[in-house]
């Protein structure tokens, strides 16, 4: 999340502040060492008083500087949730006054359609509601631990997102790159909804032009590996950790006005660690394009009974 | 049938509002980006009679693409629509130009009543005006002038005109003029003004309408810096004197 000019100059101020502060002691107790000098006890004392307040002072401003950014992030996710939740409402809305106000003006061919644009806002508002529900969750969360084939669970998830973003086959391709079936143990749905939010992702920041790339495969240690490759609006190099953060928006994505909440990342990132895997981006920089990784471990062989 | 445009970058919203406005009888565009709006618009001004305006979409946003309308002289009646409702951003709206302001989610029947009533006045400013492609001519009793000074205010026009000069206005500028007019020699606070001009139950950013008032200073004012008609009443507001001695 970029912050707000305002904000930067409060950060500033007391940044500043605390280095004025800390150099004015500093001068102040050297004076002070240099007048009283042949006194080693009292000196040894000062000196350890004076050690802990200019730390706690440099604690205290580092404390209030990340204080002031996470407000900052917060404001920006609900910001950002007001509109991914009014926008549905609002849809939904306009379709079921419609049909109340214009009713038989309506036709039949009209009336499935409005049914079916509430149907799919509906589904965004229940998605949304998920997404902030369980980027929300602490601690134990109850967890299915089933065999799945992630390249079954990939394709699903390419035809479910090729049809809600209305994409040719050819913008979202799977490539194969094992013959094997690629095999982890864990829970469906939420890897189904890792995936789809990282084809989401790619889709969404690729802009016009929309050319992603999945790969499925083994990696190093023997991990599962589902690779998505898209050529859209990047990453700036020093951001490729942050973005992971819950509610952290790139500064970059904000000045591009792509629409999200700063959730999705987040919640990929928890849902690998629960499986005991780990995600990465990489990027050449803005405009060209990112790469996400989510390694998981592999499931064990199941022996042949041959 | 009037020629709308919308420009919303929600399929489904975007949709819906033209099959209404279809079934209306209007003429309705679609645009999903501010830029493609502008484009549309530039080729032939006159072609739009209302523009429906989306504040966050891709690219550039709502509020640019008002203020950038305005900057070129458009003055097509701009009905601005967002999902964040807050008196600050309904302010940074009506700064940017727009004509009037709608939170998401809306009230059909309202949306509907809303742009019949800029419609109207949009028709009879082009009346005024003396364009001829519009037929509705306005209602003689209807016509709403205050004159002060060597100045004329057409409500109606949206207009107003000092000594052979004529000002455009916009309807929240005609509307803070209209108020004044009508408490004119009292002391307005800044809250009421929001309250009864925009509607607006807020005290957080009241100094968003010293930029409306800044512009009414400027057409009305000979020198805007020692205003004679729109005084500043220190710790209150302002006040409106017709005739200063």
């Amino acid at each position: 999340m970029s912050v707000a000019p305002g904000r930067q100059g409060v950060i500033a101020f007391f940044v500043t502040f605390c280095v004025c502060l800390v150099a004015l002691a500093v001068a102040l107790n050297v004076g002070w060492v240099v007048l009283t000098l042949r006194e080693i006890v009292p000196l040894l004392v000062g000196s350890l008083v004076f050690a802990a307040i200019i730390t706690g002072l440099i604690l205290n401003t580092t404390f209030l500087v990340r204080e002031i950014r996470l407000n900052e992030q917060h404001d920006a996710f609900v910001n950002a949730v007001t509109h991914e939740l009014k926008t549905p409402v609002t849809s939904i809305r306009l379709h079921l006054e419609t049909l109340k106000a214009r009713g038989p003006a309506v036709d039949e061919v009209k009336r499935h359609e409005f049914y079916d644009v509430m149907l799919k806002d509906s589904d965004r508002l229940m998605h949304l509601i998920e997404q902030v529900l369980s980027a929300g969750q602490k601690g134990y969360i109850p967890f299915q631990q089933v065999r799945i084939d992630l390249k079954e669970l990939a394709s699903e998830c390419i035809t479910l997102t090729r049809s809600q973003r209305r994409l040719p086959e050819e913008a979202l391709r799977m490539i194969d790159t094992s013959r094997e079936p690629i095999e982890v143990i864990g829970d469906p749905d939420h890897l189904r909804g890792a995936v789809l939010n990282l084809l989401d992702n790619a889709v969404k920041y690729s802009r016009e032009t929309v050319h992603v790339e999945v790969e499925i495969g083994k990696g190093e240690q023997d991990l599962a590996v589902v690779r998505v490759r898209d050529q859209g609006i990047g990453i700036p190099p020093n951001e490729t950790k942050r973005i992971f953060g819950r509610f952290y928006r790139t500064p970059w994505a904000l000045t591009q006005r792509v629409k999200g909440t700063g959730l999705g990342l987040f919640i990929v990132a928890q849902t690998a660690k629960r499986h005991g895997g780990r995600v990465s981006a990489k990027s050449e920089g803005v405009g060209r394009g990112a790469t996400f990784t989510l390694e998981l471990p592999s499931a064990p062989q199941v022996r042949s009974l041959v | 049938m009037s020629r709308l445009l919308i420009v919303e970058d929600e399929a489904h919203i975007a949709s819906g509002l033209r099959f209404n406005l279809e079934a209306d009888g209007h003429n309705v565009t679609l645009k999903d980006n501010g830029e493609a709006a502008l484009d549309e618009i530039e080729a032939d001004p006159s072609q739009v009679d209302l523009v429906v305006l989306d504040v966050m979409l891709p690219g550039m946003d709502g509020f640019t693409v008002a203020a950038r309308m305005r900057a070129k002289g458009w003055l097509t009646p701009i009905l601005m629509l967002t999902a964040r409702g807050r008196a600050e951003d309904v302010l940074r709206g009506f700064e940017a130009g727009a004509d009037d302001y709608l939170p998401k989610p809306f009230d059909l029947s309202i949306l509907i009543a809303r742009i019949n009533a800029l419609l109207r006045r949009h028709s009879w400013h082009i009346a005024g005006r003396g364009a001829t492609h519009t037929p509705a001519p306005p209602p003689p009793e209807a016509r709403d002038r205050f004159g002060f000074a060597d100045k004329i205010v057409d409500f109606d026009a949206q207009e107003l005109q000092v000594g052979m000069t004529k000002y455009p206005l916009t309807l929240m500028e005609a509307n803070l003029l209209r108020y004044l007019v009508q408490h004119e020699g009292k002391a307005i606070s800044r809250k009421n003004m929001l309250e009864d001009v925009w509607n607006l139950r807020e005290d957080t950013d009241t100094r968003a309408i010293d930029h409306f008032i800044a512009r009414l200073r400027k057409y009305i004012e000979k020198e805007p810096s020692r205003p004679r008609h729109v005084l500043t009443v220190r710790g209150v507001g302002y006040k409106f004197i017709a005739n200063p001695r």
